[in-house]
């Protein structure tokens, strides 16, 4: 490895010091700083490069273990370097719930870092890297300061993730296009940012790969296993299993089993459910059977449609929650309600806590 | 088709192939998908695309369409199949329609239902029969300047918003009359295009002030000296904060009485002099006044400031909305361009009328109505004579049939 030349880092750009994309890693800097290294996936065979592998690795147990990637800026070169290097060992498993979780620990570790960073960092953060339209401001319209004004696509493309009610667009300060935020704030929907930034770049390979990264590969997905289960436990359990359903879906069975009317999102919501947890066709139409204006080559059509057997192809997922309770279709939501975004997750927690089987989340 | 059908559809027809005619498409017309509702069986004909006006023009005068329909958003390919068009983006929409409005005129002149039992009633319909609780329910409506004059005023915030909270260009907005009951507002803007439904909800919520949480905009209550104090958000501060403020101040003003506080509540606000709230601060300096009636004034006042829009329409992100510079099947009236300066003076019931000449036709039922200067009916079960306006508008609204 040659020794890299912080001159030229810091001559073009006076914001950002080494030091900072250690912490940063994800920035766009960061990557022109291993361009100017003029470093290639084929040094990874090099013994200087053995720190840089070491602390890749130790990115991802600590991922996967705990959710959470420590600081380690003794060597920043080994902290810059180590990132893609994990990224890389990551998309060569093709385990994309594992990237997932590395993109979440990687952003909850720079968020944490973030706040603390002055106005002019963030600001430049989010404009360089991110592309953001912001504005410095200096305000205190009551109680609380706010040293930003986010432009609206920019604040909604992240806040939509965040469901403390604070985020919802009605509570916040719109003025002119600019939604206020605090330091705090900007650095929690940078941290949205930044998730979304690696899990969009992982899965993007090499053409070659260097066969020494193929024992760390193997490794990793034994660690994806212990930590995280054997892909079945994530997925849908294969036998549909009635007490893992959500209320909505539990509610608009028993209002067609009465023979009550249900709409049409209704309708889409169940018929959808049903056929992405699996249940056969026989059933799902069976479902229907008690409706008053039930019609079996209709029902039919209409669920082999959204199984993907006809028409575009496309198999239908269900609908989110937001659109469920615009329609009315939500009903009575409980504890778990409360921890997912669509009636299918509902049904992979519930089923998951039903079995005792699966890792258990942690609380985000 | 039935006789009234065919009527209306001739008339349509007629219309469109006036040489004079023109369409106005939108922005990047051939990204769009263009739907046609036809008279014959209600037959839907969708996922069409359009090089120019001309070619839009020619398929209007073919088909004959009772609804003429565009895409709100741009595609790759308009014509493939619904998951393989490619969206590229969309505009962002709004539409207010009486439809979702509470006037007091209502039980006058629209009535409802129940598909499954047969119970009727005046007035909008209720989400959910109240004798079997079913949800489907057959309307018939009227258009009414009551109606359409709170669309207006509903429209009116609605722009408010956009303009000085969202930041919307002036330049980016079309205004339409809807050719019914209501108002179409689109943008068509850079900034906006690429929004998803959630980002969209999120809007839809800001205008409706859905979720709104006064905490969060700093209503609370502290404590001074021992003595308990309410707190607020200030006149003049940006989006709702300031908004809420103008909102009280406006009930005060007026419709005190009528908000459901107790008569001691109203006479110590009464006795307030309601220009303190243009002043800073003046949260706590009304006795007799504590947090609960603070928060009642808060919610009626976000109710009051907020605009009505269908929150459906603005999420959807696919959807076909009415293309301007066509008729309206409900009404045979023309949904047209409202320039927005003139949205004040503007007449729904004089500027869209698109029929000359006479036309007899046999009134089942129907209100009383006017259109340009002229006022109709009330009308039940006779035979009259009525400019074509009037008689395309009691046919398309099925409250007549023609005769030979």
């Amino acid at each position: 490895m040659r020794s890299p030349s912080p001159a030229r880092l810091t001559e073009p750009n006076l914001m950002l010091t080494r030091a900072d994309l250690a912490k940063y890693p994800f920035l766009n800097e960061a990557s022109d700083y291993i361009k100017e290294l003029g470093i290639s996936i084929d040094d990874i065979a090099s013994p200087d490069f053995s720190p840089v592998l070491e602390r890749a690795e130790k990115r991802l147990e600590e991922a996967l273990s705990k959710g959470r990637v420590s600081n380690e800026f003794q060597n920043e070169n080994a902290e810059i370097l180590s990132f893609p290097v994990s990224n890389l060992i990551l998309s060569l498993t093709g385990e994309e719930r594992a990237q997932r979780r590395f993109a979440l620990a990687e952003a909850k570790r720079a968020y944490e870092l973030l706040r603390q960073e002055s106005p002019e960092k963030l600001d430049y953060i989010a404009r360089t890297t991110f592309s953001w339209k912001l504005k410095k401001i200096d305000a205190q319209p009551g109680k609380k300061f706010y040293d930003f004004a986010i432009s609206l696509a920019d604040y909604l493309r992240n806040s939509i993730h965040l469901k403390e009610p604070k985020w919802k667009l009605p509570n916040r300060i719109l003025d002119h296009g600019l939604v206020y935020a605090t330091r705090e704030e900007l650095a929690r929907l940078l941290e949205e940012e930044v998730r979304t930034r690696i899990v969009d770049r992982s899965g993007r390979l090499p053409g070659e790969v260097p066969k020494l990264l193929q024992p760390k590969v193997e490794r990793t997905r034994g660690l994806i296993t212990k930590w995280l289960g054997t892909p079945s436990h994530y997925e849908l359990p294969k036998v549909p299993a009635p007490e893992a359903m959500p209320p909505c879906v539990r509610n608009l069975i028993d209002n067609l089993a009465e023979g009550k009317n249900v709409q049409h999102m209704g309708r889409f919501t169940l018929a959808s459910f049903l056929v992405n947890i699996g249940a056969g066709e026989e059933e799902i139409v069976k479902t229907f059977k008690p409706a008053s204006d039930f019609s079996e080559r209709m029902t039919r059509y209409q669920v082999e449609h959204i199984a993907g057997k006809r028409g575009g192809r496309t198999k239908y997922t269900c609908p989110m929650c937001t659109t469920l309770k615009t329609h009315g279709v939500c009903y009575k939501p409980d504890e778990i309600c409360s921890t997912i975004r669509n009636p299918l997750s509902y049904y992979k927690t519930k089923a998951r806590i039903l079995t005792g089987k699966g890792p258990k989340r942690e609380p985000s | 088709m039935n006789p009234a059908e065919q009527v209306i559809r001739q008339k349509f027809q007629q219309y469109y192939l006036d040489p004079k005619r023109q369409l106005d498409p939108p922005p990047n017309p051939s990204e769009r998908e263009y739907g046609f509702l036809l008279f014959n069986g209600k037959f839907m004909v969708r996922h069409r695309s359009f090089k120019d006006p001309t070619s839009l023009l020619t398929a209007v005068r073919d088909l004959v369409p009772s609804h003429v329909y565009f895409s709100t958003a741009y595609y790759r390919e308009p014509t493939a199949p619904m998951e393989q068009k490619g969206w590229i983006g969309a505009d962002l929409v709004f539409d207010i329609d009486a439809d979702h409005l509470n006037t007091p005129c209502k039980p006058d002149h629209d009535n409802w239902k129940c598909k499954a039992c047969g119970t009727t009633g005046n007035g909008g319909a209720p989400k959910l029969c109240p004798k079997c609780k079913n949800d489907r329910m057959e309307e018939q409506t009227w258009l009414c300047d009551r109606c359409l004059q709170e669309a207006k005023e509903e429209t009116a915030k609605l722009l408010e918003m956009l303009y000085t909270d969202l930041g919307i260009d002036h330049e980016d907005t079309k205004l339409f009359f809807s050719g019914h009951r209501g108002y179409h507002v689109h943008i068509h803007s850079k900034q906006t295009s690429k929004l998803g439904e959630e980002e969209r909800r999120e809007i839809a919520d800001y205008l409706l002030a859905q979720g709104l949480d006064p905490q969060l905009h700093e209503l609370e209550e502290t404590s001074v000296g021992g003595t308990k104090v309410a707190e607020g958000p200030l006149i003049g501060q940006p989006g709702w904060r300031g908004r809420i403020v103008a909102g009280i101040y406006d009930i005060l003003g007026s419709e005190i009485d009528q908000i459901g506080l107790t008569s001691n509540q109203v006479s110590a606000l009464k006795s307030w002099d309601r220009e303190d709230l243009l002043r800073k601060p003046f949260w706590s300096s009304v006795k007799g006044v504590g947090m609960s009636t603070w928060k009642t004034l808060v919610s009626k006042a976000v109710e009051k400031k907020s605009a009505k829009i269908d929150s459906v329409v603005t999420t959807d992100i696919h959807r076909l909305i009415r293309m301007p510079g066509t008729l309206n099947g409900h009404t045979g009236l023309l949904a047209m361009k409202v320039p927005e300066e003139r949205l004040d003076e503007f007449d729904p019931f004089t500027e869209p009328l698109a029929f000359q000449g006479e036309m007899k036709v046999k009134v089942k039922e129907s209100p009383g109505f006017r259109l340009g200067e002229e006022h109709f009916g009330p009308y039940r079960d006779e035979v009259v004579g009525l400019p074509s306006a009037a008689a395309m508008l009691l046919l398309c609204k099925h409250r007549a049939e023609p005769v030979a």
